[in-house]
């Protein structure tokens, strides 16, 4: 994939998801969150400046300079409004208290529940592939009232009808891939709601395990976005993640 | 006997099988020299806890010193990718993995710390996560509600910014669980920037979040998260990583041990 291509993706899903936090009153990006954090600070430059934002280092409302590779690294806990510890925020979830949280898995299903645990093997009843494990999700997914999962893939192995193990389920809100957006309908589970514009509804259906429905277009990133997003990150971190 | 000692001195009162609280979070302010001298020293069956793990718990993985695991999460991020070798490692069977969620190994600590053998918390609705825990019957009201046990660490291992030579301990910028892993463990061992002196200390009174009484050992290490970051003194080292993430095999993690001083 060229780097045109990858930024492309990557202000799409950045712009998509800073879009469905326009009436949001906190949220939450944990680690490895490359994307989330580039969506959560162009939410509140340009939709939602009284967004709280929350992240690991604990520091509320973090004001980073440039965008650092980690979404742990202390760039964030730099700046802030006051600190709150990640075992607090968690506690937050819990009481109810979080509204959005940004979550991703490496296989996410129909139903909207993800795998980031482990394949099992079959065979031998052991551990065939160990992925990184859920971090928090599994707390946060069913405590939040609202969850956005994120994928840089959209392929039948990431899309899948039934994960084999679910690391987390609950409080879907929406789930914004490389090629699409999805929302939860019902017992109908994930119903697609656009499509992102250089992609089509052949190669999302072709790419997904599950049946799809024709759907819009996803909005393209305006030219403020971008060029929002292209002072702050000139380098291209948004890119890492596509690597 | 002082409580001022060498790495060498310091990791050798832990003991084969021991449990281990390791502080700092992913790549920030980890304690990675003392890391390292527990593979020098050929550790073997530690049991080792923390919400989110990389260098720590996959270099541990790789030299054989750990064989179980308790944590949220346990890769790099971004450029770095995947934890190589704590996976191979639990792949073949050599490490157990015990998945938790970050919030069920803090609500662990937490029972440690309070005196309690079990600690309620919220659903985790309906991840495979709540099968290795128990529910019990809410005794006060209505339902049920899910439990975690208390875990115990032997040691709790820290890396700060300053310690006098008692272990009271100042910590900048974020604490992680470091604060609620000292009150869990039965002991602590700190490895710091600089040993200070305690009128040094008690200038920055409102900053010694770490109370010397538990701390067995403190250890002098400048540097010593890294390849990890120490806020505000200094960031990560890609280029470490680099090097450390092509170590193909046991020889190759020797030489590198042997190198990286400390």
């Amino acid at each position: 994939m060229d780097r045109e291509r990858k930024l492309l993706i990557a202000n799409t899903m950045i712009v998509t998801m800073a879009r469905l936090l326009k009436d949001a009153e906190n949220v939450f990006m944990g680690v490895a969150s490359n994307l989330p954090f580039f969506a959560i600070w162009l939410a509140k430059k340009l939709y939602n400046p009284d967004l709280i934002w929350l992240n690991i280092p604990g520091r509320v409302n973090p004001d980073p300079s440039f965008p650092p590779l980690s979404t742990v690294h202390y760039e964030i806990a730099r700046e802030g409004s006051a600190s709150l510890t990640l075992a607090e925020i968690f506690d937050m979830s819990a009481r109810g208290e979080l509204d959005v949280a940004f979550l991703s898995g490496v296989q996410i299903d129909k139903y909207g529940n993800f795998n980031l645990s482990f394949l099992p093997d079959e065979v031998k009843g052991r551990v065939k592939i160990q992925f990184t494990g859920g971090a928090g999700s599994a707390l946060i997914y069913p405590n939040s009232k609202r969850v956005i999962l994120w994928r840089t893939k959209h392929d039948k192995r990431t899309l899948v009808e039934r994960c084999p193990v679910v690391t987390a389920g609950g409080n879907l809100y929406r789930v914004v891939t490389s090629l699409a957006v999805f929302k939860r309908e019902g017992k109908e589970g994930l119903v697609l709601e656009s499509i992102h514009p250089y992609s089509s509804y052949k190669e999302v259906a072709e790419n997904t395990a599950f049946p799809v429905h024709p759907a819009p277009f996803t909005p393209p990133p305006t030219p403020e976005e971008i060029a929002l997003l292209q002072e702050f990150d000139p380098e291209g971190i948004r890119v890492v993640e596509f690597d | 006997m002082g409580k001022v000692k060498t790495l060498k001195e310091a990791a050798s009162l832990v003991s084969d099988g021991d449990r281990l609280a390791i502080g700092g979070l992913l790549l920030q302010r980890i304690p990675a020299a003392f890391i390292r001298e527990l593979a020098r020293q050929g550790k073997r069956e530690l049991k080792v806890m923390k919400t989110a793990a990389n260098y720590d718990f996959d270099l541990l993985s790789f030299a054989g010193c750990v064989d179980e695991i308790a944590a949220g999460f346990v890769s790099f991020e971004a450029e770095f990718g995947l934890a190589p070798n704590f996976r191979k490692a639990v792949e073949d069977g050599r490490v157990r993995f015990e998945e938790n969620s970050c919030y069920t190994v803090i609500a662990s600590l937490r029972a440690a710390a309070f005196g309690i053998p079990f600690m309620p918390i919220a659903s985790l609705g309906n991840s495979y996560l709540v099968n290795k825990f128990k529910e019990i019957e809410n005794p006060y009201g209505e339902g049920k509600v899910l439990t975690v046990p208390a875990i115990y660490p032997d040691w709790a291992v820290l890396h700060v910014h300053k310690a006098d030579e008692e272990g009271n301990a100042v910590i900048y910028g974020p604490v992680y669980e470091d604060l609620i892993m000292s009150r869990a463990a039965r002991n602590i061992v700190l490895t710091t920037e600089k040993v200070v002196s305690k009128e040094d200390i008690k200038r920055e009174l409102d900053l010694v979040v770490i109370p010397g009484f538990k701390v067995r050992a403190v250890v002098e290490v400048p540097g010593g998260a890294s390849p990890g970051a120490c806020y505000p003194y200094y960031d990560y080292s890609s280029e470490h990583l680099k090097r450390y993430l092509s170590i193909r095999d046991l020889e190759g993690l020797k030489r590198y041990l042997d190198d990286v001083n400390p």
